[in-house]
């Protein structure tokens, strides 16, 4: 009897720990909540805070996706209202980079530059593979002696013109790209792809609507102006798709970051 | 009689065969997470001796200011030849906790007399206004963001190993093979929260993010099945 007793009063203890146990994973998950991890953004030069005119905006982007395609390496600007943790910026920041996956994954040769406006405060994300031509007493150059005082006198639009510049002047030399974006990469693969199947569904045709042909059963004459108007349209397609005149979309290629990089506030 | 005893040792056969299959995988994915353990490792290594590499640097910048404090640059200097005493084997992680609590009390010792250091510049304005210092800052700065991003690595590597090995069936193989749980990096009172190496450059200290990976780290062995 006493024995039963006590097992049901270790079993509500045991209740009453893991209750406390849930409550205490609960505040933590709560406590992490502050943060917000921004979404990986679309282009190169993003400008979530509204400090450059969309015609610079486009410019800057262009700028770092041609700097993608001619050298493999990836810039990535990000320019925020403020920052939405409680973590310090260069922790917050890395981690934002990381979770993008600027640079290439082999490489490891990205670069992104954080700015948070209300609070005055950006920081150079380095990757792995940049920090040798990207060292952490030039990525404070960068923004202590040549953002900062643009920054100051309220030129945004300056400010990161010149850190984009110094940025792609410091890494240049480091890596050689093949002339094409992740995403341009990406989009040629698949088109690549697309083909061979497309190709076999004609042939496929071709053959069927023969062999009836020659067995004659009902489609005669069908198969020839279906196959040419297939060729035309493919083809059409094609052309639309290799080249844009617009925007170039950022796709992360996986690189990682170890903490490298500076920052000021200003 | 015999039928019986026929389909005990066929079925024996097969356990006996499956669990050599998954031995031979998880003995596999053990050496692969150790070499991991390793080579995350090696990278705390590096980031450590970065730093270590700085200071005599830094030194000088700070002995050419005029009088400045004498005390806490000898406190740094020494930090550092303590550090220089704890030699562990850079290539291979170490098994025992003690050795990595000395590593870490003496890299710790370095962390606080470098940011007292720091600390005790704000008095001197016109060192910090110079170029060369602002720069060492910066390289401080990064090189204790990198000592935090490697230890959490590392600690995370330690983790995904110790992990496997505890799980059944791999357990059964430490013994053969000598698998050893691993120490992790903890957060120790004090001194290994200090690397306050922030130079006022940004508003708060980095918050240096050295989960204790569990509530009591390594040492205690996990129930087994």
């Amino acid at each position: 009897m006493s024995n039963g007793r006590r097992t049901r009063s270790t079993r509500a203890r045991r209740g009453v720990e893991l209750l406390g146990a849930l409550l205490f994973l609960f505040a933590v998950s709560l406590g992490s909540a502050a943060e917000v991890m921004p979404a990986k953004p679309a282009g190169y030069f993003n400008d979530y805070a509204n400090v450059v005119s969309p015609a610079d905006a486009l410019r800057f982007n262009e700028q770092l996706a041609q700097f993608e395609r001619e050298t493999s390496n990836q810039v990535v600007v990000a320019v925020y209202r403020k920052m939405e943790s409680d973590s310090d910026i260069a922790d917050y920041t890395r981690r934002i980079a990381q979770a993008w996956g600027v640079g290439q994954a082999d490489k490891r040769n990205g670069a992104a530059l954080f700015v948070f406006i209300d609070d005055r405060k950006m920081f150079i994300q380095v990757g792995y593979g940049l920090e040798g031509v990207l060292p952490d007493i030039t990525a404070f150059d960068i923004t202590e002696r040549h953002i900062k005082p643009l920054f100051r006198a309220n030129d945004y639009t300056g400010g990161l013109a010149a850190g984009i510049d110094l940025m792609m002047k410091a890494i240049r030399g480091e890596y050689k790209g093949d002339g094409k974006t992740n995403l341009e990469k990406k989009a040629n693969g698949n088109s690549g792809l697309g083909v061979l199947p497309i190709l076999f569904i004609i042939l496929f045709i071709y053959l069927a609507t023969r062999r009836s042909r020659r067995r004659g059963w009902g489609y005669s004459g069908g198969g020839g102006p279906f196959i040419g108007g297939g060729w035309g349209g493919g083809g059409g397609g094609w052309g639309g798709g290799s080249s844009g005149g617009g925007f170039s979309g950022f796709g992360g290629g996986g690189g990682s970051f170890g903490g490298g990089g500076s920052g000021s506030s200003w | 009689m015999k039928k019986v005893a026929q389909l005990f040792g066929t079925v024996s056969l097969a356990v006996a065969f499956v669990f050599g299959l998954t031995g031979c995988g998880s003995y596999n994915r053990l050496v692969t997470l150790d070499q991991n353990v390793n080579k995350k490792w090696a990278d705390v290594q590096s980031v450590y001796q970065r730093r270590a590499d700085l200071i005599p640097n830094l030194v000088n910048t700070v002995q050419g200011a005029a009088n400045f404090e004498k005390s806490t640059l000898t406190e740094v200097v020494n930090a550092r030849a303590s550090v220089g005493q704890v030699k562990l084997d850079p290539s291979k992680a170490p098994t025992d906790a003690a050795q990595l609590q000395q590593f870490q009390q003496a890299q710790g010792q370095l962390s606080t007399a470098l940011s007292r250091l720091l600390v005790v510049s704000e008095n001197y304005p016109q060192l910090r206004a110079t170029e060369a210092f602002q720069n060492l800052q910066a390289q401080l700065e990064g090189t204790e963001n990198r000592i935090s991003v490697e230890r959490n690595n590392f600690n995370a590597a330690v983790q995904e190993y110790n992990t496997a090995m505890q799980r059944f069936p791999t357990n059964m193989l430490n013994k053969m093979f000598g698998f050893k749980e691993r120490p992790f990096f903890t957060a120790n009172a004090g001194s290994e929260n200090a690397p306050t190496v922030n130079f006022g450059n940004f508003g708060t200290a980095p918050a240096v993010p050295v989960p204790p990976p569990s509530a009591a780290p390594a040492t205690t062995p996990a129930a087994t099945p």
